[in-house]
């Protein structure tokens, strides 16, 4: 870096602040540092910020710009932590040697150990005698993590067929105690009120009346109960249907039990046996150690998949409802002109989003034809999903509010529905790059044994 | 483009974004993006390396590199026009060492799927692993670009290592082989360590990383003679044999009408199909008692599979355009159809493109062929360099796979 000269008493940026401090540090750091020698992004994310600023006790320090005064004071945590610094580089060494001893592959290792090797070296300082056995212990721990809480034990949970059979008659009671109703288009209003305060820079407000009025007015779960009335019109446009291909069927049909499940076949969400709805639980690794035990997760999801829109939390139902009141507005093509009526902020920052990753998407020699064309086989396939990008936003969205579900994580307030929502859009346009490109790759290089993403149990 | 050392305008958009310089322009070919934490940044490629524009999306999450990238000036300028103070402001911008390693992997990117590869031209194409494996490595040393959230597709070290890891033990090889000291053998040497860096940072392993690890600790004898060649030809075997045959006449017989050039508009096929050059893709009209027919012949990439569904645009007079599906003849990508030719129009206007059902967005603008053109001069001008011993430079050097193709071409 050439060295700059600025007028004291101007504010910088925490990233340099805390880029120079590490710098400052002097060698020892190489493995939790980039090759110029910076902090790796994950260095920063899951030690400095969280261990060492710990900007949760100190808002001063939780800005993007630091007055002089804010950036010594961070300048001093970060040199005060040198030598816990250099043991936690050492320890993460040890970590990664023993793991490849153990044949452990799994998973990032810095997202894995980072924490936890900051937490070895502020107990035992550097690795000294007895570290190996320390080390094999953590590693063992964090792949126990799961506890249990695994598809292999889900499998075998539901292997029983006289629990299969009681299971199968408890759904069967809580599905014929449901109450349709075919009221639930007035939901859609407030929602676009909710949609229009999103998407703004800098973030929505933390309190949102519409969104409050509407958790408070159970209109997630009116759009439940509508939907099992099969009612229409629940959109403002009759030419989409009211569950927006959360299910196949008109009407949701009865949850089964179900003994096993593959992602390359699983059908809509609302039409997933309990197997299928724990498997995707179960198969994504983040937050395992806060769910429930396997028992414990089966016997709840009988009420939550009999319950409004297969979930139990009112907050994320009403989710559901801002979700597809932004989805049926998107337009990753670009064809509509943005503004087309109903439009609110939170589908310009979408649009706006989506076409920018077209732009990069055309620069990177990756399109599919704005237009339907017959002869365009799979990559017409992937165009059609993107004309009707509903479908594949509340699949998507659906599948991670059933996730904080299960895990009792609801959603507080409209910023935070705003980022599952935003968070939504990002993943169904990172999934569509994902299959163009190996739609591509699959047309250049035509032949069995292509390797498939799917998993099954 | 702003260039390094001058001032940038820093402006914001009605939906909240903050842009970075002006718009991008030109064809989709001659951009090299890159897609990072909260913004996308974009090179012209005939421009010549320098400071990118910059499309911010999220001001708070790009907060981690731009004072890395332009310096602290426009690091707080975002600032401030993210938080919402309207118009423009111009800020100086710094020269920094991020730009160079960004401005090198975007431009990686750039030529893994446009470098213009040709029989026609004889412009040799650049080996994928090797290029794969380059662009790992500058993408771990551009790692402050990325935050790791899973939605930047560009903070793939570790995938880009995976897909192109058979290029490891012929660039091992071709490490120890290389005289030293020289750029090649540093390149080498630094293009390996960071892949073994990302490799073992992400916890991938196998057989050749393995093979990488234990390569780079025990360093090579630097005593080594200098000058056993190496012949770069083998070690990366090019997609084979490639004489192009025409392979005769489709059609016995038949009076040519009229022959001409068609349209190779690259924006409307995936690379690896079509002959880059310009004079690809031709077509012949002839005349069979009261028949009319076409046929056109496409030269296929060297590296083209052996069927794919392309097919070629015809259209008479500017009339409807119809299409004739291409199948692969020895080097050649051909196809025939009757032809509805007007009696009275001598000679017709024919036009002929290639395009891939399904992947094509349409056709480009009229001038994208001196844009072509320019693409290919650039390629022509670095592989050029590449032939040449030249200093090491961190960022402005060739890529290890255009040392290669530059090695290759003299027996092209």
């Amino acid at each position: 870096m050439p060295p700059q000269s600025r007028p004291t008493g101007e504010r910088r940026p925490r990233a340099m602040v805390i880029d120079r401090a590490w710098r400052g540090l002097g060698p020892g750091l190489e493995p939790l540092s980039g090759p110029g020698g910076a902090p790796l992004t994950r260095t920063v994310k899951l030690i400095v910020l969280p261990l060492v600023v710990r900007p949760v006790l100190r808002p001063e320090l939780a800005a993007d710009f630091l007055d002089p005064e804010d950036a010594a004071h961070l300048e001093t945590l970060i040199r005060g932590s040198g030598e816990r610094l250099d043991a936690t580089a050492r320890w993460f060494t040890l970590l990664k040697r023993t793991r490849r001893a153990l044949g452990i592959v799994a998973g990032n290792p810095q997202d894995l150990y980072f924490q936890r090797c900051f937490e070895l070296a502020t107990e035992h300082g550097a690795p000294s005698a007895g570290a190996e056995a320390v080390a094999r212990a953590a590693l063992e721990e964090v792949a126990d993590a799961a506890g249990g809480r695994t598809v292999e034990a889900l499998k075998d949970h539901l292997a029983d067929a006289a629990r299969r059979s009681r299971l199968d008659a408890e759904l069967a009671t809580a599905w014929g105690s449901r109450r349709p109703s075919p009221a639930g288009a007035a939901s859609v209003a407030l929602a676009a009120e909710a949609l229009e305060a999103c998407g703004a820079r800098p973030g929505p407000e933390r309190n949102s009346q519409a969104f409050t009025s509407m958790v408070e007015g159970a209109h997630g779960s009116l759009l439940g109960r509508a939907l099992w009335a099969h009612a229409g019109g629940v959109w403002g446009r009759d030419d989409l249907p009211g569950h927006l291909g959360l299910t196949a069927h008109q009407v949701p049909p009865r949850p089964e039990v179900g003994r096993s499940a593959s992602t390359a076949t699983l059908p809509a969400p609302l039409d997933r046996t309990l197997f299928e709805r724990l498997f995707t639980v179960l198969q994504s690794s983040a937050h395992r150690d806060e769910l429930p035990m396997v028992p414990e997760l089966v016997r709840r999801e009988v009420g939550r998949s009999c319950a409004p829109l297969g979930l139990y939390d009112e907050s994320l139902r009403v989710a559901v409802v801002l979700g597809g009141r932004l989805a049926v507005g998107l337009d990753p093509l670009g064809g509509g002109g943005e503004s087309a009526p109903g439009r609110t902020a939170a589908h310009r920052a979408v649009n706006g989003r989506w076409q920018r990753e077209a732009s990069v998407l055309r620069a990177r020699r990756m399109t599919v034809s704005p237009r339907p064309d017959p002869e365009g086989g799979v990559l017409d396939a992937l165009a059609e999903d993107l004309r009707t990008p509903w479908a594949a936003y509340m699949r998507r969205l659906w599948v991670r509010l059933h996730g904080r579900d299960v895990r009792d994580a609801p959603l507080d307030d409209l910023a935070s529905a705003w980022a599952v929502l935003d968070g939504v859009a990002r993943s169904v346009m990172m999934d569509h790059r994902a299959r163009v490109r190996s739609a591509l790759r699959a047309l250049s290089a035509p032949g069995p044994g292509q390797a498939s993403e799917a998993r099954s149990a | 483009m702003p260039e390094a050392g001058m001032e940038v305008q820093v402006t914001r958009a009605g939906d909240g974004t903050v842009r970075i310089g002006g718009e991008p322009a030109g064809p989709a070919f001659t951009r090299a993006v890159l897609d990072v934490a909260g913004a996308v940044l974009t090179w012209p490629v005939l421009g010549g390396p320098g400071l990118p524009t910059a499309e911010v999306h999220d001001a708070g999450r790009a907060q981690q590199w731009l004072w890395a990238l332009y310096g602290e000036r426009v690091a707080a300028a975002v600032h401030h026009c993210a938080a919402g103070e309207p118009g423009g402001v111009t800020v100086a911008a710094e020269v920094t060492a991020l730009a160079g390693g960004a401005a090198r992997l975007a431009l990686g990117h750039w030529a893994a799927r446009w470098w213009p590869a040709s029989y026609v031209d004889g412009m040799p194409a650049l080996e994928p692993d090797v290029l794969g494996l380059e662009s790992a490595s500058l993408t771990h040393q551009c790692q402050q670009f990325f935050d790791g959230s899973g939605d930047q597709t560009d903070d793939c070290a570790a995938e880009l290592i995976e897909e192109h890891q058979a290029a490891l033990d012929p660039l091992i090889h071709w490490w120890r082989a290389a005289p030293r000291p020289t750029a090649t053998a540093r390149r080498l040497e630094s293009v390996l360590r960071l892949v073994a860096d990302a490799a073992d940072g992400a916890g991938l392993d196998g057989p050749a990383l393995r093979r990488l690890r234990s390569a780079l600790e025990l360093d090579p004898d630097p005593g080594r003679p200098a000058g056993v060649p190496l012949d770069l030809g083998a070690l990366f075997a090019g997609p084979g044999e490639y004489a192009l045959t025409a392979g005769g006449p489709l059609v016995a017989g038949g009076r040519v009408i009229a022959r001409g050039s068609g349209n190779n508009d690259w924006l409307r096929y995936p690379p690896g199909f079509v002959d880059a050059a310009e004079e690809a893709v031709s077509w012949t009209a002839r005349a069979a008692g009261a028949h009319r027919r076409i046929e056109v012949e496409v030269v296929a990439d060297a590296a083209a599979p052996a069927a794919a569904p392309l097919v070629a645009e015809v259209r008479v007079n500017g009339g409807r355009a119809d299409r004739v599906p291409l199948a692969r003849r020895e080097d050649m990508w051909t196809g025939r159809a009757d032809l509805d030719l007007p009696g009275d129009t001598v000679p017709p206007g024919i036009e002929v493109g290639v395009l891939l059902p399904g992947f094509d967005p349409g056709p480009g603008a009229p001038g994208d062929a001196a844009h072509r053109d320019t693409v290919r001069a650039l390629a022509r001008r670095r592989l050029a360099d590449a032939a040449r011993p030249r200093p090491y430079d961190a960022y402005a050097g060739p890529f290890l796979a255009e040392i290669a193709a530059a090695a290759r071409g003299e027996d092209f």
